[in-house]
């Protein structure tokens, strides 16, 4: 298949994409057998009946389908499995957890109902493989990865600190996907992601009364803008972060926290501009009838899409603010 | 040397009709795929893709109609026999031949990539098919120009 048929037909899948209008009417129904219902003539409905009304689960089905259909055409199976390759962390991320409780004595510790089957590897394999400690042909540098893990709990006992190392090696295995493309567009914006995940982890840690040295550990290698300068940040009060950082891509991005004096409420809006601002990054491609990065606009799109769908069914279900509901949704169409 | 004018006259026809027809070739090809994709969606869209999908066709149309110039120009479609060229003679028709075999291939390409993205367009913006259809043809403009330079230049070549 060749990526003018790919994007032709993403171009037709787009048409199908809930549009954020769409999820602001769902915020309005008045509870959610009205809201499944609403649901009725959308791509989410076949989910919800097979998932006997879970909306989660509906949400990771469609998600999941859209990446087996994609799988048919893409040429290049990475430009998914950059997407994809996260859910795979996640998974590692769950079972280790899960076995560290059960060393420390919590025999049910482990939660096998949070893993996601939207990853590259079979859940089950992993449990399997993680469980019996035969890692040897797990991708993405797990192999190594769990090892170093459980070296790193026995040194520390810290669940986050192997959270940490997770991450980092999980940015590492999406910059190698990227790099292994040969496509300057994906690299880039693989690095832009790992930018944004980075001032993300920044605006937490200055919430969180962090200085530089102490928050170093926490920022990932691999984006336009290094660790350490990134780290510095925390040093210097937040609202000139945006002219620090006006030499890159994603010093605009600060406008939001800029505006906003409090860090607390600046958090939904950095996250959210992060959020635009990754679908900005790939923008050009949109002008392009063969552009690889177009899998990638398609599947950010597809994502904010069952991302603003959860905002709306857990206010919906929840009863809760529906001006704060909307304020979360991410402008993906 | 007798027949190194017939034989340059007809090498031009046959570029004129063989570059120009994988010019067109590979344009249908890739707004084929382009078109593969949308109906692939909404097959409803296959009338719109059609027309867009056979643009870059009208470049191979015009080779081969250049060919045929050249053919009836030399007397060989009448079974009356071939006419008596010089080199020179047969080189200028080569020359003539040029425009069309040339600027035929390329823009063929080019407005297959356009008529692409013009399906792409109407894929997701089905009400955009006059502007849609517009784009690629302000390619063909450069192949019909030419065409008609090749026209003219046999027009002008005296054999015989």
């Amino acid at each position: 298949m060749s990526y003018v048929y790919t994007v032709a037909r993403l171009r037709g899948m787009e048409n199908h994409i809930l549009d954020t209008a769409f999820f602001s009417r769902l915020m309005d129904s008045a509870g959610i057998d009205e809201a499944l219902k609403a649901l009725g003539e959308t791509s989410y409905s076949q989910w919800i009946s097979q998932n006997g009304n879970s909306f989660d689960k509906a949400i990771d089905s469609e998600m999941a389908a859209t990446f087996q259909e994609l799988e048919t055409f893409v040429p290049d199976k990475g430009l998914l499995d950059i997407f994809r390759l996260p859910y795979d962390f996640h998974n590692v991320k769950v079972l280790l957890k899960g076995l560290f409780k059960v060393r420390s004595g919590e025999l049910e510790g482990r939660r096998y109902d949070l893993l996601s089957n939207l990853g590259t590897v079979d859940p089950e394999e992993l449990k399997n493989a993680v469980e019996t400690e035969e890692y040897g042909y797990l991708p993405y540098g797990l192999t190594d990865l769990i090892p170093q893990c459980w070296q790193l709990w026995d040194a520390t006992k810290s669940a986050q600190a192997v959270e940490l190392l997770i991450d980092h090696q999980m940015f590492k295995a999406m910059l190698n996907v990227a790099e292994s493309l040969k496509m300057p567009d994906v690299i880039h914006w693989v690095k832009s992601r790992i930018d944004a995940e980075n001032l993300r982890s920044a605006v937490r840690l200055a919430r969180m009364k962090y200085d530089s040295a102490k928050a170093l550990p926490f920022f990932h290698e691999g984006g336009t803008i290094r660790p350490d300068d990134m780290a510095k940040l925390l040093n210097e009060p937040q609202e000139t972060w945006g002219r620090l950082l006006s030499h890159t891509d994603i010093g605009a991005v600060l406008g939001a926290l800029q505006d906003s004096g409090n860090i607390k409420a600046a958090l939904t809006d950095v996250s959210k501009s992060l959020d635009d601002y990754l679908i900005k990054v790939l923008e050009n491609a949109k002008y392009s009838m063969d552009a690889p990065a177009n899998v990638l606009l398609y599947l950010l799109t597809k994502e904010a899409e069952t991302r603003n769908m959860r905002v709306a069914l857990v206010c919906v279900a929840g009863g809760l603010d529906r001006e704060f509901g909307r304020r979360l949704l991410s402008n993906g169409r | 040397m007798e027949y190194l004018g017939l034989s340059l006259a007809l090498f031009g026809a046959a570029l004129a009709a063989a570059l120009a027809g994988i010019g067109s070739a590979i344009g249908i090809g890739i707004a084929g795929g382009a078109a593969a994709g949308v109906m692939t969606e909404d097959p409803n869209k296959f009338g719109s893709c059609l027309i867009l999908q056979a643009l870059p066709g009208t470049q191979g149309i015009y080779g081969l109609l250049i060919a045929f110039f050249v053919l009836n120009k030399l007397g060989l479609l009448g079974g009356a026999g071939a006419v008596a060229l010089n080199w020179n003679q047969g080189l200028q028709i080569l020359a003539s031949c040029l425009p069309i075999a040339v600027v035929g291939w390329y823009s063929a390409i080019w407005q297959g990539r356009t008529s692409a993205a013009s399906i792409q367009m109407i894929g997701k913006k089905p009400e955009a098919m006059g502007k849609a259809i517009i784009l690629p043809a302000m390619v063909e403009t450069y192949a019909v120009l030419a065409l008609l330079t090749s026209i003219l230049m046999l027009m002008g070549v005296q054999v015989g």
